[in-house]
């Protein structure tokens, strides 16, 4: 089984779209596809495929919960609080504040009353539907819920698992823009990287960002997409000379009306318009990868 | 009263910075005393849409916390393993490791480790700096490390910072351009601002974004408007969108190619193509958005 990682520091560069049609294209070649949506915040994927989603797995992370009539509000939580979500007003209560509190359970330990004791809350929800090639795993995160890496690891942790008991050929993450710790975890998991870039000013910017954050692992297999190639008043010389000098192997997708068409539609473009230019280009794409991966 | 305005949206590439950036300019040819501020801290990307940096007048490290084991100290028997929470500890060949990329650095293990072999040290995550742009603006950008965590709490500080500057200067609007998605970040970047303008595309992935965005904002009582970008790739969606009271569809924009063009250049494009029809719907939209700020 091989892990892909389709990323793209920025948002809107075609992450999503390039992991769906990547995803599709190995299926009709006959690989067994796993695509799994790290997207938490805003998972999406599934929406190009039209299918229903199952609920699979709650997550759900460490929360405290005050023991009221054991508490003598002594105040000791409030002194390890890191982030003050214990408030005590002296002599009448002690306040939790569950929109601050990170769950790290430095109260539980240091309550000297055993007032404090473990809870949980729900911060996100694991969803599937396996019924067809590909299969699809989406990560959710509760909107009020801030626990984004978290519900991002179980997602992956969970979606390898699948992908090992089941026998998957290929696993491919659809990986959430920006350039942080959850993202740079989910990297470390793939044997490929594939980066989604624009022929913007802002487009580079954050691909560079993006560059320096795979730089970090050694030996990683990384390619690179430069999406909506042909838009005009891009940027295509500073783009090639930077991807140039870091030696990265690069293939592009042209700019395509049909590819945003199908977009707008909720569907694959290589579904519906398999002649198209871009469809065209994601085929040959694959094939290369399908090439690397050997 | 220092007033500020976040533009956010629950998907990325939907046209944040292109309405920050344009916002701020117009603010400023109006003679409003602004500073904008990057909380997209993973991809900062507004200074070079306000025109790339001219003159930088204040940085600051961003730090946050980890955990140091001393070993001639550690006996290895685990506890600190069993108690956190964020597993970023580790048994291997009877000792603690710590992974750095999974550690908070809240210290729970330092309480239980009866031998105190635990202490806290602090590591750089980031930084931020205060930078005029080219086109005159004050732009207070928050930049973290590649991998690193705690982005919340960088954007957190990215704010305070922000609003001493602002209360220093005597400046009276804050244009706070927001990270895409709905997690840590982007609660620290809206919480508590005057005015939240979500930016909408006429897909479904994006009304689906913004949605779950309403949900939080609602959660944290926030003002809402709305703008639809590139409405004209999908009039009949855009109608749709128009038609969700919630999210207070304030005005539309074309879809416009010299917006790319604009960028390449690194100048607003209200400054660019004042004339376009793109110009024209921005500043009616942004008169509106003077006007629930005031109100």
């Amino acid at each position: 089984m091989k892990i892909i990682a389709v990323g793209g520091g920025k948002g809107g560069t075609g992450k999503t779209v390039f992991a769906a049609n990547l995803s599709l294209s190995f299926a009709e070649k006959g690989y067994k596809v796993l695509l799994v949506d790290l997207d938490v915040d805003n998972p999406c994927t599934y929406t190009l495929f039209k299918r229903d989603l199952k609920r699979v797995k709650t997550i759900s992370f460490f929360k405290p919960k005050l023991l009221e009539d054991k508490c003598t509000l002594c105040g000791e939580c409030i002194k390890y609080c890191p982030v003050h979500a214990l408030v005590l007003i002296p002599g009448k209560k002690l306040l939790f504040i569950k929109t601050l509190c990170e769950g790290c359970g430095n109260c539980t330990i240091v309550c000297p009353e055993k007032a404090i004791v473990e809870d949980n809350m729900v911060i996100g929800y694991i969803l599937e539907n396996r019924d067809s090639n590909p299969s699809i795993i989406v990560g959710e995160l509760i909107p009020g819920e801030r626990k984004t890496d978290e519900v991002m690891r179980d997602t992956l942790k969970y979606g390898i698992n699948i992908g090992l008991k089941d026998k998957y050929d290929l696993i491919i993450l659809d990986i959430p823009p920006g350039t942080g710790e959850g993202i740079y975890n989910a990297f470390k998991e793939a044997d490929m990287i594939i980066s989604i870039t624009e022929p913007t000013k802002l487009g580079l910017n954050d691909f560079k960002k993006l560059c320096k954050l795979i730089g970090k692992m050694s030996n990683k297999k990384h390619i690179t997409i430069i999406n909506k190639y042909g838009l005009k008043g891009g940027i295509y010389r500073e783009l090639i000379q930077f991807i140039k000098k870091l030696k990265i192997d690069f293939y592009t997708i042209p700019y395509d009306e049909k590819m945003m068409e199908a977009y707008i539609l909720g569907q694959p473009v290589i579904k519906i318009y398999p002649n198209t230019p871009s469809s065209q280009a994601i085929k040959k794409i694959t094939k290369k990868i399908e090439f690397i991966l050997k | 009263m220092i007033q500020e305005i976040v533009i956010a949206s629950g998907k990325g590439g939907t046209g944040k910075t292109f309405i920050s950036s344009n916002l701020s300019y117009f603010l400023l040819k109006n003679g409003f005393n602004i500073l904008s501020v990057d909380a997209d801290v993973e991809a900062p990307d507004l200074l070079l849409a306000l025109g790339g940096v001219k003159k930088k007048i204040f940085h600051e490290d961003f730090y946050g916390n980890i955990v140091d084991i001393d070993y001639s100290k550690c006996i290895g028997c685990g506890l600190c393993e069993d108690v956190c929470r964020f597993n970023a500890i580790s048994i291997k060949n009877g000792l603690p490791r710590i992974d750095y990329n999974s550690c908070e650095g809240f210290g729970a293990c330092m309480l239980v480790c009866p031998v105190k072999a635990m202490s806290m040290k602090k590591i750089r995550r980031g930084n931020i700096f205060i930078a005029i742009s080219n086109e005159n603006i004050p732009i207070v950008t928050g930049d973290l490390d590649v991998g690193e965590r705690n982005s919340g709490l960088l954007v957190y500080r990215l704010r305070n910072i922000a609003r001493k500057y602002a209360l220093e200067k005597g400046l009276n609007i804050v244009v706070i351009d927001a990270a895409p998605g709905i997690g840590c970040p982007v609660v620290s970047s809206i919480v508590g601002a005057n005015l939240l303008i979500i930016v909408i595309e006429p897909t479904s992935q994006s009304l689906k974004g913004a949605k779950r965005l309403l949900n939080l904002s609602k959660k944290l009582g926030l003002n809402i408007v709305s703008i639809i970008n590139k409405y004209d790739l999908n009039q009949t969606f855009s109608k749709k969108i128009e038609k969700n009271d919630e999210l207070n569809v304030i005005g539309k924009i074309g879809y416009d190619e010299n917006v790319v063009k604009a960028y390449s250049l690194m100048i607003p494009f209200l400054k660019l193509y004042p004339e376009d029809s793109v110009s024209k719907n921005l500043i009616k939209i942004f008169y509106k958005i003077l006007s629930e700020v005031k109100s």
